[in-house]
């Protein structure tokens, strides 16, 4: 798994690629709080090249977005491959995460 | 005249001889501390200490290269004040190509320079955040069997009489100590992850019902379960019989290994205690939603609960993000795709019942993840669609579930089972 970190219009967006998994969901982990602590209002997570997600890496997320909750914070996902969307829609998790078709539309709402 | 034995040198030569006498003397010495230990934080700082105080130097420092980010991070920094060494370690990490060591990694050769100030390569920043001064430096790549391991780097050495060759034939001889006790330090740790794993598996078995068959009327709620060496957390559960009824729980803990174990431990205490009053399945997973709400690191339960009246066969169910289940009827099967609340433990949600009545011979065959998740040698899943058309191709077979278990098997043989199989079925009547 990398982890491009970069910014759109203002707003962190971390570009993920590779397996996010028990070995890989550490580092993200670590990158997530980081911002999480920083209080950062939104954080876009592109999903593009993501090849795998499995429970530790949603576990994450969801650690992520439970710091974000208390102070207003979104995390918004976009550009989830069809795999991916399946298993998120598969576990109705696509109640519990933002998900974007587009960083337009994951920035614009 | 000198007799035929005597032999005259000139002092100079006297002097090479004496001072490859102490090369040597040095080379046995720091052999011997090398192959003193596996420890290797103990190997490292004996060899620079000594090293150190050898060069008369007045810091030096081991960077290892991290495979995965493509750096130099600092690992034994010397200095005289330990804060420097906590500056160094915390903040400093080099690109290959950056500064001396980024060099000396990326061109796998040594560099002995006298003046760093003259030295364009010279990375400044690390003296900036420190507040040493490095004037001189000898800085050598660490080479093991498996490739670049780091650059050792000694700073302002005062001793300049040093021989290069030795110098550089015991960073070779360091180099394979530290790859060696990296095996040991990986070996170990290996074992114990091992060990770990194998009480984490002990623990979940522990936790799961006694008999993996309850039979109360004409209702029989049977479980496979069979764990993945990393252990994945997949529960399920039966209660009572109590009322008249009987409860089913299947689930699966987000994560692997000891913490999902763990985890599992407290969620199966939670919901026998949430659930022992026999409730509504849309109740009892409402409320272990709101006993999880806290769970660390956002850990989850993905689950189905149902209670079934032994008198009727009147299945009550709710779902939390556990993957759909098959209604057997007949040569009928039927994926059962309910409305369903997210996963426990993450946001506040509702999770509403869905009635069915089972009729004589009807089965439900609930699976966990691991079951359609199963990766063959190619790394290809087997995917929830074949194990559907397997079930269609078999609805009569009595024994359905050592039937998926033993497909998923041949599927992914050869290959480390990722994840725990757990398959319930609940039958009603013959």
């Amino acid at each position: 798994m990398k982890i491009e970190i970069s910014d759109y219009n203002g707003t962190k967006v971390f570009g993920i690629s590779g397996d996010i998994d028990m070995n890989s969901s550490p580092e993200l982990r670590r990158e997530l709080l980081d911002l999480v602590v920083r209080k950062v209002p939104v954080l876009l997570v592109d999903f593009k090249g993501v090849s795998y997600i499995d429970s530790s890496g949603i576990a994450t997320f969801v650690e992520g977005l439970k710091g974000m909750m208390p102070y207003g914070g979104r995390l918004k996902f976009f550009g989830i491959p069809q795999g991916i969307r399946e298993i998120f829609s598969f576990s109705k998790l696509d109640r519990v995460f933002e998900i974007y078709p587009s960083i337009e539309d994951a920035f614009n709402r | 005249m000198a007799d035929e034995h005597t032999v005259t040198v000139s002092e100079a030569f006297l002097r090479g001889m004496e001072k490859k006498v102490e090369d040597l003397k040095t080379l046995t010495e720091m052999s011997a501390i090398i192959s003193s230990t596996l420890d290797l934080d103990e190997l490292m700082s004996l060899v620079m200490e000594r090293a150190k105080e050898i060069m008369a130097a007045d810091a030096c420092s081991i960077l290892f290269y991290n495979r995965e980010t493509d750096k130099l991070e600092f690992e034994v920094a010397m200095c005289r004040e330990d804060n420097t060494c906590e500056v160094l370690k915390k903040r400093i990490s080099l690109d290959m190509g950056q500064g001396i060591a980024g060099w000396v990694a990326e061109n796998r050769k040594p560099l002995f320079i006298e003046d760093v100030s003259k030295d364009d390569r010279f990375f400044q920043d690390a003296d900036k955040l420190t507040g040493f001064i490095t004037k001189s430096l000898i800085a050598v790549p660490l080479i093991g069997r498996r490739g670049l391991i780091g650059v050792a780097e000694l700073l302002n050495p005062g001793n300049r009489g040093y021989d290069p060759e030795i110098f550089q034939l015991l960073c070779r001889q360091f180099a394979i100590a530290i790859e060696n006790s990296l095996f040991h330090k990986e070996s170990v740790e290996r074992e114990r992850l091992k060990q770990e794993l194998d009480i984490a598996a002990v623990l979940q078995k522990s936790f799961l019902p006694e008999s993996p068959v309850l039979k109360e009327g004409a209702l029989t709620a049977s479980a496979m379960n069979i764990s993945a060496a990393k252990v994945g957390g997949d529960i399920y559960d039966f209660i009572g019989p109590a009322n008249g009824k009987l409860g089913v729980l299947i689930g699966d803990v987000s994560g692997k290994g000891v913490s999902a174990a763990l985890y599992m431990a407290k969620i199966i205490s939670d919901f026998r205690y949430v659930a022992h009053h026999m409730e509504t399945p849309d109740i009892v997973l409402e409320r272990m939603n709101t006993v999880l709400s806290k769970s660390p690191r956002g850990m989850f339960l993905t689950a189905i609960y149902m209670t079934a009246d032994t008198s009727t066969g009147e299945i009550t169910l709710a779902a939390a993000g556990h993957p759909p289940f098959f209604l057997i009827s007949g040569e009928s099967v039927e994926v059962v795709s309910m409305p369903s609340g997210p996963p426990l433990g993450i946001i506040p949600s509702e999770y509403p019942s869905h009635t069915l009545k089972l009729k004589n011979g009807d089965r439900l065959i609930f699976v966990t993840d691991g079951v359609f998740d199963a990766k063959n040698k190619k790394g290809e899943r087997i995917g929830f669609e074949n194990i559907t058309e397997f079930i269609k191709f078999h609805p009569g077979a009595d024994n359905l579930m050592d039937r998926i278990i033993e497909y998923v098997g041949d599927f992914s043989r050869g290959t480390e089972r990722a994840d725990d199989l757990t398959i319930v079925e609940v039958r009603w009547g013959g």
